[in-house]
């Protein structure tokens, strides 16, 4: 094993931050995030409130932190799902007989020509805004890209000695499938849910700020940016912060993403 | 990801063709790209009907419009939306085989009109971004190359982060940095190039993050591959080694991204059009959805739709010139 | 550098200075003629510029430069001659005469006549317009006849105290009949008035043009002078971001700017370069409705309970830094005929405790909230986030956590606006604030008589406290027949009575309509009708 180079230290211990910030937001932040205090509304950061206060009087630092869980449930849901449907096309798509393979990357690439926006916003407005809906429509958007990605690999591997082996030697396709393809696979996924998990959470953020997210007065990053947007020219600290984190997970992750990938290849 | 390409082993396609039979090839992909915007026509209007309300208050201007019974009646007739479904599909269907996209609702004009109005400004706004872009992307990778290591981490870095920023914080960051604090530029589109700085800024950062990020990879094993070695004993300099050779090959995965990064443009355009208040259809779409404008939506869908079907034939195309061996497995 | 350098460059840097003081400004009192303003709108771009056609304020801003209406309003509230120099009322109350001006022409040549009146309320009154706005106030209008070529007479199907007010607005205007006679969409792109600017170009989603209109001397009787405008050119353009609209005005990129946000209504108090004007929407005022129709605020201590548990003042301090002044009234404080009581809004939890108490929620659930019969005090609140700026989406806020103090679970719901609309139609909503603009307090007999709750075809309707009550529709019935000022006033005080004090509403404050601009822009007034900004006394100090 290599020895962590210093960014991959700083990017880890981010993550940690902020595993922590979504499992027990009390330890890191006491206060309440949602109570609110009209006479302490819009401070500029001080040392009783580290990031400053909201319109409402809230503590930044305090709904940043709290709000980290359900801003990485967004972001891991939402990969989840597009990983997931990935996968199921990606596979029918390698694996499967030459029509399906057709058929697939056609719908994928159906999937594609809808800009990711778009896709969105048609979900979200036949289904009503909100965080489960935004959840959905940001999977949807990046399953195609995942799905072909997903596909070239599989029919990599596909050709790949070991797996002809595995065929000479008798394996059933179900098991070549699952002994060989799939350990194979789990690399280059692993890698895709790190580097994903941070452009999802880029999404949804982009999806509240448009006010297709999360509900007020839930301490979801995208809508407290959002909430920040208007008052950018005087209360800078509103939108600078919740932007500042959704770029740090974005960057930690690729970063420990990164890495990964560089142990993979060197392994 | 894919690997250095020497390592690649050579497979045949799944069309089994080799670079003679191009007829067929085009003949599969034109078919390929009409079955593409049908599906995307079909998608789009069963998803618009789908929206709860009433279409034809959405002609007469929206809900709450108060229109009156007979008034939103002569819509729907005027319209057709009063025949069955299916009979709305297949007229609207034959319609667009003739080339006619049909009249929007809430600009009252015809929708061909309305697209070439913006078509424009935003085709200029993602080839602008697109070349800024690769340019960002090209110099990081080539400071990269010539400062080693630590310039190698701070580029890598620095693509990162540009990859990880959301448009719209990057935008107001900008305009706060550049107009309201500097004073350089113009905060919203102006006529003329200034206004044109900050938002072509805003979409081409984050897409230079991610084509350095590919090209960086593809680069760095060029450099040191076996050709640029040899172009190095025969005493080519640096800068021609990094041009001529290391760059090109760069090029392949960045333009087989060319599809994805049109895409991304179009989306990153809807925001940035609305903050820097540019005409275009990123903006216009948004506000057609909103107003469940149903022939502007999918006229613009479409538009788009056929835009990126042509990036990814085209991308296709130069694959294939590029280099008649290189077929990646299963294309 | 030699010993000579330094005091020559400080000379030579003093004089630049002096240049520069000297090259300051130039401050004319004189107004000046020409130049070209720019107007940054923060409202959606409308789909046509002729406010006959569906009637919203967005149109009422752009028209108010190029359409003129047969009357206006001076700043106490009195109605003045316009295109109309004196009207009269039939004894009976069933008719209106108009003597219009001889000397006006609309800018395609066509004169302003009797005709022009009627073509306009036909065109109004035809159901292909769809017109809300002025389909909605000349509902009680059978027809127009000629007296003589510069009189028209109103017929009507009952009195109507509210038709000059109505007949002031924008959105009831006078358009050449020449020009109403060519089809809509083309209409929707040039509309032709009589007004001080003309429509001379509409590049969709860029910029509206307006020009000069050179014939033009029929302003107002309270308007700043006489003849054509100052102004060259009008550039009216949208600028959906707050931010972006208001750094644009910093920068001066734009010269004028609405829908300001409270924050930089502050901030730009404190720059020299921008100037500020406060002009509150007539109608209602800024409230948030209680759906009586249906539980729990079917119940009036348990909407009285709600309105005593909201801490509105902490609120409306807080998050609009004192731009916002309370109301207590259901009408805007720009109408004379307002009827307030404080006494009915404070903020008092324990009344509000005691009062859910008797109404039957006596249980708690493991969160707080109050429970009846196996029911949760819930209360859907569906905001509309194209009407409600952030400041008052904040404040909604802030009012769910007072309220959640006293049991209330208050669910916010911010919808673009068809949905929320959606949502009205299908009665999904126990909490509303949708704003209604209108000349008069005529607005109540819309807002609160009992026919408000028939939904027109698309679903719509406007009585969203879901009012019903006899004596309320009496009033407001008689009210809106009666000629007699003091009668008038006496019947609308008791009406407005009735519905503070059922709790029907929780008024906020006046409809907010601020305007920030570049301070060398001199003579921008507000039209005192709806407040809608007017260039025609405006020039550039440049």
């Amino acid at each position: 094993m290599r020895r962590p180079r210093p960014l991959e230290l700083i990017a880890a211990a981010v993550l940690l931050f902020l595993v922590l910030a979504a499992l027990f937001p009390s330890l890191l932040a006491p206060g309440d995030p949602l109570a609110i205090h009209p006479a302490e509304s819009f401070l500029a950061p001080s040392w009783a409130h580290p990031f400053g206060t909201d319109e409402s009087g809230r503590g930044i630092y305090t709904r940043i932190v709290h709000g980290a869980g359900p801003s990485l449930v967004i972001g891991l849901s939402a990969t989840a799902i597009g990983i997931g449907l990935a996968l199921v096309l990606g596979l029918a798509a390698g694996l499967g007989p030459r029509w399906l393979d057709f058929g697939t990357t056609r719908f994928v690439e159906v999937l594609f020509a809808f800009p990711g926006l778009l896709l969105a916003l048609l979900f979200i407005v036949i289904y009503g805004p909100g965080v489960v809906t935004s959840t959905i429509a940001v999977g949807l958007s990046t399953a195609p890209g995942y799905a072909r990605i997903i596909r070239s690999q599989v029919l990599l591997v596909r050709r790949a000695p070991y797996l002809e082996a595995a065929r000479v030697l008798g394996r059933g396709p179900a098991v070549r499938v699952f002994r060989t393809l799939l350990p194979n696979l789990a690399g280059s996924l692993f890698v895709l849910v790190t580097l994903g998990i941070g452009q999802s959470i880029v999404w949804a953020s982009s999806l509240s700020y448009l006010g297709l997210g999360a509900v007020p007065p839930a301490a979801e990053w995208g809508a407290m940016l959002s909430a920040g947007r208007t008052y950018v020219a005087s209360f800078w600290w509103m939108s600078f912060f919740p932007g500042l984190f959704i770029v740090l997970s974005a960057v930690s992750t690729t970063l420990i993403g990164r890495s990964l990938q560089n142990r993979v290849r060197s392994a | 990801m894919a690997g250095s390409i020497a390592a690649q082993p050579p497979v045949t396609t799944r069309t089994g063709g080799r670079a003679r039979r191009w007829l067929p090839w085009l003949l599969l992909r034109a078919g390929g790209v009409l079955f593409v915007l049908w599906a995307v026509a079909t998608i789009t209007f069963f998803a618009i009907r789908l929206i709860p309300g009433d279409p034809a208050e959405a002609v007469l201007g929206g809900p709450g419009s108060q229109a009156s019974e007979e008034a939103l009646a002569q819509a729907r007739r005027e319209y057709g939306l009063d025949r069955p479904l299916i009979l709305q599909y297949l007229g609207y269907l034959g319609r667009l085989l003739t080339g006619d996209l049909g009249h929007s609702y809430s600009l009252r004009a015809p929708v061909a009109e309305v697209i070439g109005e913006n078509l424009g400004g935003t085709l200029l706004l993602a080839l602008l971004s697109l070349l800024v872009a690769a340019a960002i992307a090209l110099g990081l990778a080539a400071w990269s190359v010539r400062g080693g290591r630590g310039a190698s981490g701070v580029s890598s870095v620095l693509e990162i982060v540009g990859a990880a920023v959301p448009h719209f914080w990057l935008a107001i960051s900008l305009i706060l940095l550049f107009s309201t604090w500097l004073g350089w530029l113009p905060p919203v589109s102006v006529p003329g190039p200034a206004g044109l700085v900050l938002p072509v800024l805003t979409l081409a950062i984050p897409l230079a993050g991610f084509l350095g990020q590919v090209m960086r990879e593809s680069i760095l094993d060029a450099m040191a591959s076996p050709f640029v070695l040899a172009a190095r004993a025969r005493g080519e300099g640096e800068g021609g080694v990094f041009w001529r050779h290391a760059a090109r090959h760069a090029a392949l995965p960045a333009i087989g991204l060319a599809g994805w990064a049109f895409g991304a443009l179009i989306s990153g355009a809807v925001v940035v059009e609305s903050i820097f208040a540019r005409p275009g259809l990123g903006r216009s779409l948004l506000a057609a959805v909103q107003l469940r404008d149903v022939p502007l939506v999918i006229g613009i869908v479409l538009v788009v739709a056929l835009g990126y079907m042509l990036v990814t034939t085209l991308t296709d195309l130069a694959d294939r010139l590029a280099d008649p061996r290189l077929r990646r497995a299963g294309r | 550098m030699n010993r000579l350098a330094l005091p020559l460059l400080s000379a030579a840097a003093v004089a630049l200075l002096l240049a520069g003081c000297s090259a300051a400004a130039p401050t004319n009192s004189e107004p000046v003629s020409g130049g070209t303003l720019v107007y940054a709108s923060g409202d959606g771009e409308p789909t046509c510029l002729d406010p006959h056609v569906g009637g919203n304020y967005p149109q009422a801003l752009v028209a108010t430069q190029y359409l003129e209406s047969l009357v206006s309003k001076n700043k106490d509230g009195e109605i003045i001659p316009w295109l109309a120099t004196s009207w009269k009322e039939a004894d009976d109350g069933l008719s209106w005469e108009f003597t219009l001006r001889d000397d006006v022409t609309f800018t395609d040549g066509t004169p302003l006549t009797w005709e022009a009146v009627a073509a306009n309320i036909a065109h109004l009154q035809n159901p292909a317009t769809a017109s809300s706005t002025g389909y909605l106030a000349l509902q009680k209008v059978t027809g127009v006849e000629k007296v003589d070529e510069h009189s028209a007479k109103v017929l009507l199907s009952a009195p109507d105290s509210a038709l000059l007010d109505s007949l002031s607005q924008p959105w009831l205007a006078i358009e050449s009949p020449t020009a109403l006679k060519r089809s809509q969409e083309v209409n929707c792109e040039s509309p032709v008035g009589t007004g001080p600017f003309e429509v001379t170009a509409w590049d969709r989603q860029q910029s509206i043009t307006l020009e000069r209109n050179k014939d033009y001397d029929s302003p107002p009787a309270d308007a700043g002078h006489k003849g054509p405008a100052y102004l060259k050119k009008i550039v009216w353009r949208f600028l959906p971001d707050s931010a972006s609209r208001y750094a644009a005005l910093r920068a001066g990129t734009v010269d004028v700017i609405d829908n300001v946000q409270p924050d930089t209504i502050v901030a730009a108090k404190k720059d020299d370069t921008i100037d500020h004007l406060d002009a509150p929407r007539p109608g209602a005022s800024n409230r948030i409705e209680l759906n009586s129709g249906k539980a729990p605020f079917d119940d009036e201590r348990v909407r009285e309970a709600f309105i005593r548990s909201a801490d509105v003042d902490d609120a409306v301090k807080s998050l609009f830094f004192g731009t916002a002044k309370r109301s207590y009234s259901a009408l805007s404080s720009v109408d004379k005929l307002g009827y307030s009581d404080k006494s009915l809004f404070g903020y008092d939890q324990k009344a509000a405790a005691t009062l859910l108490d008797e109404a039957g929620w006596t249980e708690k659930d493991a969160e707080g909230y109050r429970v009846k019969d196996g029911t949760r005090l819930e209360l859907d609140f569906p905001v509309s986030t194209n009407q409600s700026i952030p400041a008052e989406q904040s404040l909604f806020e802030q009012i769910q956590a007072t309220a959640k103090q006293a049991g209330f679970k208050v669910d916010l719901h911010p919808l673009d606006l068809s949905s929320w609309y959606g949502a009205l139609a299908k009665n999904d909503y126990n909490l509303v604030s949708a704003p209604y603009t209108k000349v008069g307090p005529d607005v109540l007999r819309i807002l609160y008589h009992s026919d408000g709750t028939i939904p027109a075809p698309s679903g719509y309707f406007a009585n969203l406290a879901q009012l019903k009550d006899p004596k309320l529709d009496a009033l407001l019935v008689q009210a809106s027949e009666t000629s007699d000022q003091d009668e008038r006033a006496a019947l609308y005080k008791q009406a407005q009575q009735i519905v503070l004090e059922g709790y029907y509403i929780l008024p906020l404050y006046d409809q907010q309509n601020h305007f920030l601009y570049r301070a060398d822009v001199k003579g921008i007034r507000a039209l005192p009708t709806v407040s809608t900004p007017t260039f025609y006394d405006a020039w550039l100090d440049r």
